[in-house]
Formats: structure tokens, sequence, C-alpha cells
């Protein structure tokens, strides 16, 4: 029997490539992807692209090769792979690359496995990406166990919210800015928790969290901000959770208020459970002696950036525990990444003969 | 047309021309979802387990 090969999985950990210094790692990738007989190349944002085949069916495994930053020293310690982005989410995208070498190039269908760059900070990779394909097949790269098939990611979206007004005396019992935008997170919580009152699953519900509270007055005027988070549901998108807020700073009257969006608003998404990706890797994952499962993320991932767009069959698959994801304790076992490139071969060998 | 019992409450369910394998069908008695594992002989399955976390 052969020995396994981890060198695409070591090579690229051992690359440590923290959001906006992939280079040397992508760089890497695109070598090593040429010397297992991709058309391997660096697209202009630095993604390393690796296409398998011309066909006119196209599947797109999009992983991301940028890490959190904090360098974790590579080992393999009773056959577990210790090393910053193991799992979140070079396991993946390394068993990507893996899986479609041993299938190779296939009659009718092309396979581009992507790393992109800064998934960890503003996708920038993905949104690069996003327009340049219309695959009929997505698979994106995160660790969700080999014997999981992750089928939604929550959307978010950040926003500050500020409250300005005249200053007043201490003594007046009038209400202060601080106090108006406390009522103010109290009339959002309100909101969710009725919309959430007959959700059961995180994943429907609307999930906001107050992640900034700052006051101050400077004589004349006063102030107050919050800094708020939200996790959404598939049912609510950004534009009306935004549009939401609008309309609870209405009710104030007290106070000029000014609410600023902060950073990439995601879309919440999820796929079907009966497609034909689904049932090719529910197929591949029993063929490993796996009982396979679902799971529901109240994350999100460049599966935000790009299911929406292609909306095509997509899902989310990588080896790994992602409970481990930034953490300086993470690891990935090798014997549950050789089952994850089992998986992904028997799953392409499905899907293409289907 | 194959016949085969729900694992879950055991009524009889009729799969349709052109199931597939590893399809998710849903039991028509008690709504259980399940998963077609071969169609000859027509087997079933519960359909995976849905889970939740938060992982990025």
């Amino acid at each position: 029997m052969t020995e396994f090969d981890f060198s695409t999985l070591i090579g690229l950990v051992e690359h440590y490539s923290p959001s906006g210094s992939e280079e040397a790692a992508a760089s890497w990738l695109v070598k090593h992807m040429s010397s297992l007989g991709f058309e391997a190349s660096l697209d202009e944002v630095g993604n390393a692209l690796g296409v398998m085949g011309t066909g006119n069916k196209q599947v797109i495994l999009l992983g991301h090769i940028d890490t959190v930053p904090g360098e974790i020293p590579v080992q393999v310690e009773n056959e577990i792979l210790f090393g910053r982005g193991s799992v979140d989410a070079k396991g993946p995208l390394a068993c990507f690359v893996d899986a479609v070498a041993q299938v190779g190039v296939l009659d009718g269908w092309q396979f581009v496995v992507i790393g992109a760059v800064d998934e960890e900070r503003d996708s920038l990779g993905a949104r690069f990406v996003v327009d340049q394909y219309k695959p009929d097949f997505a698979i994106i790269g995160e660790p969700n166990n080999w014997d999981r098939i992750a089928l939604g990611y929550k959307g978010s979206a950040w926003a500050n919210i500020t409250l300005i007004g005249d200053q007043t005396h201490t003594a007046s019992g009038e209400q202060t800015a601080a106090e108006a935008v406390i009522e103010m997170w109290s009339a959002i919580k309100s909101f969710a928790e009725e919309f959430n009152s007959d959700k059961k699953r995180a994943f429907d519900k609307i999930l906001p969290t107050l992640r900034g509270l700052d006051s101050g007055e400077d004589g004349f005027e006063q102030w107050a901000r919050i800094k708020l988070g939200v996790r959404l549901p598939v049912e609510i998108s950004p534009e009306e959770w935004y549009l939401k807020l609008e309309k609870i700073l209405m009710t104030s009257n007290t106070f000029q208020n000014k609410m600023e969006k902060v950073g990439f608003a995601m879309l919440a998404w999820q796929s079907e459970k009966n497609s034909k990706l689904v049932r090719a890797f529910l197929n591949g994952i029993r063929h490993e002696g796996g009982t396979p499962r679902f799971v529901y993320k109240t994350g999100t991932a460049d599966f935000n950036v790009v299911a929406p767009v292609w909306k095509c069959p997509a899902i989310v698959y990588g080896p790994g525990d992602s409970a481990l994801d930034h953490t300086p304790n993470e690891h990935l076992a090798l014997e549950e990444y050789k089952k994850a490139v089992s998986v992904l071969v028997g799953m392409f060998n499905n899907l293409t003969n289907s | 047309m194959a016949s085969v019992s729900c694992n879950e409450c055991a009524a009889d369910i009729i799969l349709a021309d052109g199931t597939e394998v590893n399809e998710i069908i849903v039991c028509p008695e008690c709504g259980v979802d399940l998963e077609v594992i071969s169609l000859n002989p027509a087997k079933l399955e519960m359909a995976p387990m849905e889970e939740e976390d938060w992982g990025e």
C-alpha cells in the first residue's frame, strides 16, 4: 500500500501566511499544484489558482490561504499536525488540491481550486473571484469535520450609532444621550427577541451584540455611541436590518442621530439539501464508513460572498474541528485529513458519473 | 416503483420513479427526513442529523 503523501498539507501550513502576507504561501502553492498536474497561476489579487481539465461543467473549490495572525511552530506529533492554519483553513484547501490531483482530468469537467487571500479580513480574494466564474457546483473550504457538510452560514452586519444633543444640566432631569442610547439598545434587543420568539434554531434568529459603548461631553454638546454587531438569518438581509435600525433611531427626537455602516455586510445563505452535490457528498461520506451530518453555522465564511451570486449547488466542507479556529492550539489529525481526501475523491466520482 | 418502510414510524413509503440514491425524502406519515441508501433493494436510513455551531 502506498504511503499517503502529506506534502500539500504540511507545505502549506509551513508557509505562514496571515492576511495581507499570503504571497509566499500562494506562490509555493502555485508551484506545488503545477507539479501535481494543474494549470496553476496567481490572479490579480494574489489568489492561487489551479485548473484541472477544460470541460464545460465546472466545479469551483474555494479555500482560503490566509490565516489569523499568530505563528504556531509546525510539527507532527502522534500523527497530529500542529500549526497556524492546519484547521482554518489550510487543511480544507490542501485536501481540495490532493483530491483533484487524484481524480485528474475528466472528460467534460473542469475543476478549479482557488486559494483565496484575505478571508480573515474583508474576503478580498473571494470578492474578486465571485465575478470571474459562474460554476455549476461550488465547494467552499472550512473545517467542519470529515463527516459533516455545512449547508448554511448566517449573515452579519456591523454599525455604529451615535446620538448627539445639547448639553443639559444634570439637575434638569432631562434624558442624557447616554441614557437614550441604552434605551435604543434595549429597543433593538426587544425587536430581536420578538422576532426570535417562535424560532428554535440559532440559525433562524436575529442575534445582536453590543460590541462597544462610549459617551462624552464638551460643555456645549453631549454624545453617546454604541457599536453594534448582528448575526442575521436568511429571512433578513443586511439592508433590511439597517432599515430596521433607522426606524428604531427615528423613535428618538431629542437627539440628532447618525448610523454608520461598518465593514462589509454579509447575506445569510442556506443551500438546498437535496442537490446532486449534497447527494454525492453523502455517498462519499457513507462510502468511507461515516454517518453524514449536516451543520448550519452562526458564523460567516467566503460561502456568504459567492453562494448568493453563483446560485448553484454549494456547500462547505473540510476536515478539522472549527472549535480550534483562531486558537493557539490549532491542530489537525492526519487520519482525518486522509478521510476527507477520500470523501472528496468518492464525491467527485459520484458527481461526474451520475 | 419500490415500496419501503419508514425507519421512524414503519409507514409504507412508495419511492417515486426517478428517486436517486442519497436523495432525502420525507415520510408522508410522520414527516421525518429519510435518506435513500439503495434502490435495489430499496433501503432507507434516517437522514443526516442537523446540527448548529458557531465556527467561521
